[in-house]
């Protein structure tokens, strides 16, 4: 090609990447990521992006804008997987960040070995809100296969929450005695028995059970829960601590493709060591959820309550979890299928 | 103390009914709480059916954000993006002719049904601003790519076009194949590029009034495509042409609907490239029914063709207009291109100026508009309905003429005059009946004399009957 020629299609290349540029990503001054959350850390987002945008921007003069996106945890993980841009995740469970990793080839599979605490900045659990008064007399899981007992929980196939209180549901059946996977899957059935309505996520399900007045108990977040308590007063619903729940680790990483596209690792990975730091600490705090600085955690002890937790590692870990429990020929299915 | 036996006896009669008294109040009252628990019930019934049909609403909602639109229709065949921003369209077009001659001027071998057209087209959008075309061709029993570009539509005014495209120059070669008001071209299409692959930058401003072009390509000889070149889809001559074209519709708006359909333009082409004997870059120049009557010289010993050496400048000012049932087109081409010639120890060249012309009148006799593009009729035909279809008539004159320098020089000129004509004219009259938007059906009587290209005297007319079955969608 003569140099004439490749001189008139460079330059028409450059127009066409000028183009292509400016309706592109952001000007120098600023940036905007994309943080793909579970359910139900809607407030934690408003309040951490908030403080995350003044400590960016004093450190490094940029502005730097937060978008939301939030559902039930494993659909958000397959939204990811199929092309939603998310510079970062923040899901309910590292088996959805596996997920994104293996199927989605979007992080390295060493992701939970790239922050502290394998990657889970605060921890959470399960617990009962009921109604104020407990009018059902509702005290442990045991209570939740009596007849007339409507029990709300979201779908375990879409939601990260519903997958954690499926699983503390099973340790409880497991520790019963003589309890073993029959009797555990028995009791599930049974549990599932009187489940009304099945929502995609978490925040859909604390909506069912305090705002449309459906339900007996609901299978809540701990920081739901207190969450719930604090918006309607402790004089609507209340917490009943379960005998035996589970540390719920909720993991968080840099979406390596989206970030090498867009140019914005740097902020991304700030945006997630930043909830490490003291403020992001104290801002999980005191929106219920257990963080993991231990000094943050004493101060905040109180409004926690005191349980016995198995953690996935009882499980065989989530690979393990998900393929006995909630894949197409998990558990979850079986008895949701008998019914 | 002895009580009164009435008061006795009214008192052994009160106790069995303050005991029947007794024992009938708690059953009411367990009715009734029974009966508060049933509402209790059928209330939390009725949220739960409630709130089911709220995350069923939902979930609509949110599949409708995502699920595709599949559209089914006479000239839409296309599945879209639930957002709309990205599309990809099937098209297609089949266009089978017959050709038949009469008199000396064609062989009868020449009569002949073709398919002059098979393509299937994909088309579409990504993203909102990133069209593509593909269009395959497998007509005349060969399978080459007509068009394969993606444009990026970053403004109206600014367009980037690259791959395999139309180079944007002849009014009538610009018009879509299903649009043409004739089954094969006139001459001035014989003289300008019909698709090349190189890069374009094109736009609209004024509201569409101007369209410009500009565009780089590999270069092609006169009427014909890159994959007619020597070395099919590559550039030949390591030099490109460049191509710039601007078009009016000065009066598109305006109140006075008689002036809207009026547009003219003016285009052209430049390249300064040398061939050789074995690949000449010279075109050759065909009849409406396809026959060759003008090639220049190729060789016959050694390295004796006519070839391409300098120069080549093309310019064509053109128009339309449109009012009512009514149509004219008319566009001129020019060809001015440096040719040289050895033959063995004569070594001539020169520059020859070849023209070309036409004047097309079109009308629909039943009535629709006539315009640039395609004829939807006002009522399609179908067998046991009053719909007729559009019908259409066309008429036009047009001219090839070779630059008389072309014959000069005996022996050692550049075209064969015993060969070669030196002009072709040509009339042509015809009919087009549109059954629907995606039919068509033309019939054309084509009479073509020439100035000279024979032996003796001049070459016989082409008296041409062409027919051709269209389906476009």
């Amino acid at each position: 090609m003569s140099l004439r020629k490749w001189l008139g299609t460079a330059a028409l290349a450059a127009v066409i990447a000028v183009a292509g540029w400016q309706s592109q990503a952001h000007a120098a001054g600023s940036v905007t990521l994309l943080n793909v959350s579970y359910d139900p850390t809607r407030e934690l987002y408003v309040d951490y992006n908030a403080a995350f945008a003044k400590y960016w921007k004093g450190k490094t003069g940029q502005d730097v804008k937060v978008n939301q996106s939030h559902g039930g945890s494993g659909k958000q993980a397959r939204s990811v997987i199929d092309g939603l841009p998310a510079d970062v995740v923040t899901l309910a469970l590292a088996g959805d960040v596996d997920q994104i990793a293996t199927q989605g080839k979007l992080v390295p599979v060493n992701w939970e070995s790239r922050l502290p605490n394998n990657s889970a900045p605060y921890t959470s659990t399960i617990v009962f809100l009921v109604r104020k008064g407990n009018p059902k007399g509702i005290k442990d899981w045991g209570d939740l296969i009596k007849p007339g007992i409507g029990v709300i929980t979201p779908n375990p196939r879409t939601s990260g929450g519903a997958r954690w209180n499926y699983l503390a549901a099973w340790a409880w059946a497991l520790h019963q005695p003589g309890g073993n996977d029959a009797t555990a899957k028995a009791y599930m059935a049974k549990l599932f028995k009187n489940v009304p309505v099945l929502d995609t996520g978490a925040r859909g399900a604390t909506t069912t059970f305090v705002q449309r007045g459906i339900g007996d108990v609901l299978l809540a977040w701990e920081n739901e829960a207190l969450l719930a308590i604090k918006e309607l007063g402790p004089d609507k619903v209340q917490v009943v601590v379960p005998s035996i729940s589970i540390l719920a680790e909720p993991s968080v990483t840099v979406v390596d493709k989206v970030v090498l596209r867009r140019g914005t690792r740097e902020v991304a990975t700030a945006y997630l060591n930043y909830l490490y730091s003291k403020e992001g600490q104290e801002i999980i705090a005191r929106n219920y959820y257990r963080p993991r600085d231990p000094q943050i955690a004493t101060k905040y002890e109180n409004q926690y309550p005191k349980l016995n937790l198995v953690t996935i590692k009882d499980f065989g870990g989530w690979a393990n979890a998900t393929k006995t429990h909630f894949s197409d020929q998990g558990t979850f299915v079986q008895i949701t299928t008998q019914q | 103390m002895r009580f009164p036996l009435g008061l006795a006896g009214a008192a052994m009669a009160l106790i069995p009914l303050s005991a029947a008294l007794a024992q009938d109040a708690p059953p009411a009252a367990a009715d009734a709480a029974a009966l508060l628990q049933r509402l209790d019930e059928a209330e939390q019934r009725i949220k739960v059916l409630e709130r089911k049909l709220e995350l069923q609403d939902e979930a609509t909602t949110t599949a409708a954000t995502s699920a595709p639109v599949v559209r089914a229709q006479p000239n839409r065949w296309a599945i879209q993006s639930a957002d709309g921003a990205s599309f990809v369209r099937l098209r297609g077009v089949l266009h089978v002719d017959g050709r038949h001659f009469e008199g000396d001027g064609s062989p009868a071998t020449s009569n002949t049904w073709l398919l002059r057209r098979v393509r299937p087209i994909v088309e579409g959008t990504f993203a909102n601003y990133y069209d593509f075309r593909f269009t395959p061709d497998f007509g005349g029993g060969k399978a080459i790519v007509q068009d394969a570009y993606v444009t990026a539509r970053f403004k109206p005014w600014a367009q980037v076009t690259v791959g395999k495209f139309k180079v944007p120059l002849g009014l009538e070669r610009i018009q879509s194949a299903n649009d043409t008001r004739f089954v094969e071209r006139a001459f001035p299409t014989s003289l300008v590029p019909n698709r090349d692959i190189g890069v374009q930058l094109a736009g609209n401003l004024a509201g569409g009034k101007l369209n410009y072009n500009v565009s780089y390509t590999n270069g092609v000889s006169d009427g014909s495509s890159s994959d007619s070149n020597a070395s099919p889809d590559v550039d030949n001559d390591a030099k490109g042409d460049v191509s710039a074209r601007v078009f009016f519709q000065p009066f598109l708006a305006s109140d006075n609907f008689a002036l809207r359909g009026l547009g003219f333009g003016v285009g052209g082409t430049y390249v300064d490239s040398t061939g050789s004997s074995t690949n000449t870059l010279l075109p050759s120049y065909r009849t409406p029914g396809q026959a060759t009557f003008f090639s220049y010289r190729s060789a016959t010993a050694g390295t004796n063709a006519t070839f391409a050496d300098g120069e080549r400048l093309r310019w064509s000012p053109q128009f339309y207009y449109y009012y009512s049932s009514f149509g004219l087109l008319g566009e001129y081409a020019v060809v001015s291109q440096d040719v040289r010639r050895v033959n063995g120890v004569v070594n001539r060249s020169d520059t020859l100026d070849n023209k070309a012309w036409q004047l097309q009148l079109t009308w629909l006799l039943t009535g629709e508009e006539e315009s640039f593009t395609g004829v939807t009729p006002a009522a399609n035909f179908a067998i046991g309905k009053p719909g007729r279809g559009a019908w259409e008539l066309v008429a036009r004159v047009h001219e090839l003429s070779i630059d008389d320098a072309a014959f000069a020089g005996g022996a050692d000129s550049f075209a064969n005059p015993l060969t070669a004509a030196r002009r072709a004219r040509a009339a042509a009259i015809g009919l087009n009946w549109y059954l629907n938007p995606n039919v068509k059906w033309s019939v054309d009587y084509e009479l073509t004399r020439f100035d000279g290209g024979a032996a003796t005297g001049d070459r016989p007319d082409e008296k041409a009957y062409l027919t051709r079955i269209g389906l476009a969608f």
